[in-house]
């Protein structure tokens, strides 16, 4: 099936899109409607892809397709403002201010870089050699866990105020995880 | 993301009752720090293999443009493919391997890449006979792939920096994502003018949250690519005493026996595909891999691809007798093959023609500036709060637009000089990076984006006038368009970005 489709599909995301920004332009009655409406054609957009294009090549164009017609469309909407005069503001949302305290520093890189990610390749082996299920898919489902879990144990620490418990549950994770795969040590 | 779109609102809006639950202001507050920190850390590094990235999407486009006399071929019969490879076999009978690539309709070319006796590797393009037409030479294609796979590093330390960028930003990602409370009801606010950091917060959130599917793919892909070689490496650590390749074995299908004896004759590519083509006749070949041609352990991989796939293709090993021994099972195997094939096209936007392509580029280039404008909004904070980083200002300004002009820089020498690109690439961003020095960040921005016009103008005007008679390949057009479009996009963005009188 050619690939065009998934231009053909483009319009049932863009509608979608139109729906949402209604609903979200003003309150009126019908908002949950237009809310409803605009989630129904992106979901339809995306389901409507799978026979056309293929089961899981259509879903992954049409989420691409989708993104970029909906960007295009909030673009299109931009506001312009005079540069000379400055907005009034509500208070916005401030990162929280810590102590610079040089050695929390480096220990906060010590544990958003190699410590979260020894943990996160712990879990990972630990899935490739631990798990049950034919070997690739364990070597290949545990290999993707470990970006996935190296990152979020890097949000967490680079976040969490309390560093002494984020070390000690990354470095418990880190025995657990790899002294199970080393421990076993056969695929 | 960043939470200062907190802001009041031109039309204000009837309060209804939030969708969203409630997310406590610490959380946020937390969240947000660890966020921007993470985003400094790394922004350079991710601005760089973000922007890459997004060129890299027309690698195939960009091979095509390059050579663009041809020969352009939408199919390849299996007796020239065959003549191709002997003649260039012919070249050095001892090649330890060759690679075939068979037209296909992102790359319509028959081409044989092999070593030469002193280990130099060459490229020969054929025709549709066989007949080796001329040698293929990509310098400026191959410069910007091995830029963002590997940053032109050593294979292993490139990848490994590419995968850790590509964590930090699924991290920002995680982050920036909980940081942002107010993702409905923000959702489509876009304000240009005004204020720089609201201005620059809605850039940032607004492509953050609609393109979030596509990063979260690339910066996933992307990392589990780049750290595949540490990955693989602790796994035979922990399972094959280290031997890594007894780890990658897993992933190569049925294995041929190594015997450097003379075979009877060299393998026959034609029967090769004629065997695949007969087991697998839905599929398209697109590559073949002949490793240890004319000895007796001589073999082929063969690469088939079924359309509406979303895959690299199916591997199928085909032995010197032209017996097919079975197939890797990329397409075919257990879900983690299918996934392991699934994931370069997937992380490439080389799975559905040219729609993909473009919606991949303006994706890619959208996160390219989410993280410019992440880097601003934290400079555009310290100035409004009375503490401005203005060398910062003026070095981020200098660095973000460097690279339209490395780019273009190192095409357009490319075309007339044998500089090898990353040089170029290298000495124009340094020298982008030294209008820090001078110059006000408006400046800067101002006559770099002036100069990457100008330069990606130039690009095009000297392909065609180099090229322009011997155009065989209507894409070299599509891509000299492109240039163009680059050169007028840059020049109108100046204009735009004007502040008003």
């Amino acid at each position: 099936m050619s690939p065009l489709w998934g231009l053909a599909l483009a319009p049932l995301p863009l509608a979608g899109v139109y729906l949402l920004k209604r609903a979200w332009d003003e309150a009126r009655p019908e908002r949950p409607w237009l809310i409803l409406g605009g989630w129904s054609l992106l979901v339809l957009a995306i389901a409507a892809s799978a026979p056309l294009l293929g089961a899981v090549r259509g879903p992954s164009a049409m989420l691409a397709i989708a993104s970029t017609v909906a960007l295009a469309f909030v673009g299109a909407g931009v506001e312009r403002r005079n540069a000379r005069k400055k907005a009034a503001r509500e208070l916005a949302p401030e990162p929280s201010d810590r102590r610079r305290v040089v050695w929390r520093g480096w220990l906060r890189g010590f544990l958003a870089g190699p410590l979260a990610g020894i943990a996160a390749l712990g879990c990972g082996l630990a899935v490739a050699i631990c798990a049950p299920g034919q070997i690739q898919s364990r070597m290949v489902i545990g290999g993707l866990m470990v970006p996935f879990l190296w990152a979020g144990g890097m949000a967490w620490t680079l976040s969490d105020d309390k560093i002494l418990r984020a070390f000690a549950v990354l470095a418990g994770v880190s025995v657990v995880t790899l002294g199970a795969a080393f421990l076993k040590g056969t695929l | 993301m960043d939470g200062s779109t907190a802001t009041v609102r031109a039309k204000p809006k009837t309060a209804g009752k939030p969708i969203w639950p409630k997310v406590p202001a610490d959380f946020v507050r937390a969240m947000l720090a660890g966020h921007s920190a993470l985003g400094l850390a790394f922004a350079a590094l991710i601005y760089l293999v973000c922007f890459s990235g997004s060129i890299a999407v027309f690698t195939y486009e960009f091979n095509r443009w390059e050579q663009p006399a041809g020969p352009v071929l939408h199919e390849a019969s299996p007796q020239a493919a065959n003549a191709a490879f002997r003649a260039v076999l012919a070249k050095n009978p001892k090649a330890h391997d060759l690679f075939i690539r068979l037209p296909e309709p992102a790359a319509p070319r028959l081409s044989v890449h092999g070593d030469d006796a002193k280990g130099g590797e060459h490229t020969y393009v054929a025709d549709a006979t066989g007949k080796l037409a001329a040698e293929q030479k990509l310098p400026w294609s191959e410069f910007q792939a091995e830029l963002h796979t590997v940053l032109h590093l050593p294979r292993a330390w490139g990848g490994f920096i590419v995968g850790l960028t590509g964590v930090a930003l699924l991290s920002s990602l995680v982050s920036g994502v909980l940081s942002h409370p107010r993702v409905f009801k923000d959702a489509f606010a876009f304000r240009w003018g005004g204020s720089k950091r609201l201005q620059e917060a809605d850039l940032h959130n607004r492509i953050s949250v609609w393109g979030l599917p596509f990063h979260l793919i690339v910066s996933l892909t992307g990392a589990f690519l780049g750290l595949t070689v540490i990955i693989v490496g602790v796994l035979a650590v922990a399972t094959f005493k280290g031997d890594t390749s007894k780890a990658y074995a897993l992933f190569r299908g049925p294995t041929v026996a190594d015997d450097p004896r003379p075979a009877a004759k060299v393998i026959d590519i034609a029967a090769t595909l004629n065997a695949v083509k007969a087991r697998y006749p839905d599929s398209r070949p697109t590559y073949i891999y002949v490793e240890h041609p004319g000895e007796t352990g001589q073999h082929a991989n063969v690469n088939v691809l079924t359309e509406g796939r979303l895959s690299r293709g199916e591997t199928v090993v085909v032995g010197g007798d032209g017996k097919i021994r079975g197939e890797v099972g990329y397409e075919s195997g257990s879900v983690g093959l299918r996934v392991l094939g699934a994931m370069t096209p997937l992380h490439f936007g080389w799975f559905g023609g040219w729609p993909i392509k473009v919606a991949y580029f303006l994706l890619g280039l959208g996160l390219t500036s989410v993280t410019s404008s992440g880097v601003a909004i934290w400079l555009a904070r310290r100035r409004d709060k009375g503490r401005p980083a203005p060398r910062w200002e003026r070095v981020w300004i200098a660095f973000v637009w460097s690279q339209p002009v490395g780019y273009a820089a190192s095409a357009l020498v490319s075309l007339f000089a044998p500089a090898p690109p990353v040089a170029v690439w290298g000495i124009a961003t340094l020298a982008s990076m030294g209008a820090a020095i001078a110059w006000t960040p408006l400046v800067i921005s101002t006559r770099l984006r002036l100069l990457s016009a100008t330069l990606f103008a130039g690009v095009a005007l000297v392909h065609i006038g180099l090229n322009g008679g011997r155009f065989a390949d209507p894409v070299a057009w599509a891509v000299d368009l492109g240039f163009l479009a680059a050169a007028v996009l840059l020049a109108l963005s100046v204009r735009l970005s004007r502040p008003a009188a």
